[in-house]
């Protein structure tokens, strides 16, 4: 009896995990068929003609999550490091229970905060670069570092701990200075985590929603001729989930195609998100375990 | 020099640390001096009126209740299930591996993409239009991997010598999950539950489709066509166009509120996780 039940409720949890992809590739079918190929690699969203292609939008994902990224990394490997190397347990533990908190803090209060505050300072800070408006890439950038700092933090955190301290000791032993023990013999061990770390942040930042939708300004076809203008990250975007909270999720139901390239950015995020966290995950195993 | 390159890293990473922790206080130093002047005890036992510029959100906490509550007993049973078949059931250590990659790949499937799913199956395929038990159920796959995790590292922590004293009694082996594993397991699914409903509390994205509207709904009393109100997309909506300086003091009442419950579930998780961080140092 114990027994069916787990089977049931674990085939039931895995039967929906397959209906979702399932459906998401399946309801993005009209958009292949009407796009082909110019639907991954095209710039251009104009839903009442019935042309669709989510370049800007990857590309809008792609840079505030490497905004937030070059940002949170840093500080978040600086900061695990302090926690791992340089705290006794005990108040380790009570700083790891507060950048918990940080990491609970909801989307939708972060978005709050960035309207109120974060989007003004971006404004007058680039004032020189004539920005239209706070709401930009690089508002949406910065937020998502403040938000993905706790993952950072705790996972980097993890694996510096993982190192076992007999390692420490006998580093220490051999005269090394603390600054020397954690560069030459914890960081290069703790690497695979450290990287991990990256990754499982970047699949939190690609796949964030509210916060990003409040403050990116939401400007549809948005694609620099170059990928790597700078003055880009001050104009107004549209992300993957940006596009998919807003309300044209409403409208498109019904419109075959229309509905079929909203679920297609889905398949999209999904894949993305999807890839960071595998590789992640499988960066956090042990070579040998 | 070796002195001085020392003490420089350690600044360094003092510095990344304390501008960690400074943006945790001041985002709640912030959110507090601003939200602070709204809370009254009307602002949580009267209704919304004027579009959010006055009265309370009585109904808002309220549908935040439900969806948890709904949530949790949804996730509940399916983490039990999915925890036992890891532990107790899957005998190949490759289909336990593959168990918990899947965790961690819905773990990291965005909440929006769950959204939408919702928003096709049980909002359009099944006609619920938008309700609360779309919502709940949708959260529940939200929460599932954390509390699902919570409870296999419990059940993992469990000395080997309970289950074999139960088995030496002639228990059969349901009779070992219900009378040891489950009974010496519980705090797992609590904390893994509080811990994953801390998440779902300030999601807005897998309700905004499925379950919750802004303004005049009140308790449900059915499936179909029984939308919520919610704090989180409450803030949503009233963030999109904060102007009105009324509307403010509540929108960031509405703020401190939601943040005083995340906070609260979120600690009420912590002694537990506490006694197992410690046992499984000493232990």
């Amino acid at each position: 009896m114990t027994k069916t039940l787990s089977w049931l409720f674990s085939l039931l949890a895995v039967a929906t995990m397959g209906l979702l992809l399932g459906i998401f590739i399946w309801q993005s079918v009209p958009v292949w068929k009407h796009e082909g190929w110019s639907y991954l690699w095209e710039k251009k969203w104009y839903f009442r003609q019935h042309e669709f292609g989510v370049m800007s939008m990857v590309y809008g994902t792609l840079i505030v999550s490497i905004i937030a990224l070059v940002l949170a990394v840093p500080v978040g490997w600086g900061a695990a490091v302090f926690t791992s190397e340089y705290l006794p347990r005990r108040v380790r533990m009570a700083v790891k229970i507060l950048i918990e908190l940080l990491a609970g803090v909801p989307g939708v209060i972060y978005g709050l905060l960035g309207i109120l505050l974060l989007r003004d300072w971006v404004y007058d800070t680039f004032e020189a670069f004539e920005p239209l408006s706070g709401d930009t890439l690089l508002t949406a950038g910065i937020l998502l570092a403040v938000m993905i700092l706790p993952t950072v933090v705790t996972l980097s955190d993890d694996a510096l701990r993982a190192i076992p301290s007999a390692q420490r000791l006998a580093a220490r032993g051999l005269g090394l200075t603390r600054a020397e023990t954690i560069f030459s013999v914890i960081i290069p061990q703790a690497a695979r985590g450290l990287g991990a770390s990256v990754l499982l942040a970047l699949g939190r930042a690609m796949g964030e929603t509210t916060a990003v939708f409040l403050v990116v300004g939401r400007q549809d076809n948005n694609l620099p001729d170059s990928w790597f203008s700078l003055r880009a990250w001050l104009d107004s975007g549209q992300t993957i989930t940006s596009k998919l909270v807003s309300s044209e999720t409403n409208i498109a139901y019904g419109d075959s195609i229309h509905w079929g390239a909203m679920v297609g950015l889905g398949l999209i995020l999904l894949v993305m998100t999807g890839a960071a966290t595998l590789v992640g995950t499988f960066f956090t195993r042990k070579p040998h375990a | 020099m070796r002195k001085f390159l020392d003490a420089v890293t350690a600044l360094i990473a003092f510095a990344c640390a304390l501008l960690a922790l400074a943006l945790l206080g001041g985002l709640v130093y912030v959110i507090v001096q601003k939200g602070g002047p709204a809370i009254s005890w009307g602002f949580f036992t009267e209704q919304i009126r004027l579009v959010g510029a006055a009265g309370g959100i009585f109904w808002n906490l309220i549908g935040t209740l439900i969806l948890l509550l709904t949530a949790f007993l949804a996730s509940a049973p399916i983490a039990i299930a999915l925890a036992l078949m890891e532990r107790v059931w899957l005998k190949s250590e490759t289909s336990r591996s593959i168990l918990r990659t899947g965790l961690y790949a819905i773990n990291g499937v965005p909440s929006i993409v769950f959204g939408i799913f919702g928003f096709i199956v049980l909002v359009q395929w099944c006609g619920w239009g938008k309700s609360w038990l779309a919502g709940g159920l949708i959260l529940a796959m939200v929460i599932l991997p954390t509390v699902t995790v919570a409870l296999m590292e419990r059940l993992k922590a469990i000395p080997a010598k309970y289950v074999e004293a139960a088995a030496g009694l002639g228990l059969s082996r349901s009779q070992i999950i219900w009378a040891v594993l489950l009974r010496q397991s519980w705090g797992g699914l609590i904390t893994g539950s509080l811990l994953g409903l801390a998440r779902a509390a300030g999601e807005v994205a897998p309700i905004m489709f499925t379950a919750t509207i802004f303004a005049g709904a009140a308790m449900p009393h059915a499936i179909k066509e029984s939308p919520v109100l919610s704090l989180p997309y409450h803030i949503f909506i009233l963030a999109q166009d904060s102007f009105d300086p009324g509307v403010g003091s509540k929108l960031w009442g509405s703020a401190l509120v939601l943040l005083g419950l995340v906070f609260s579930l979120s600690l009420a998780a912590l002694p537990t996780r506490l006694r197992i961080h410690e046992e499984a140092h000493h232990g």
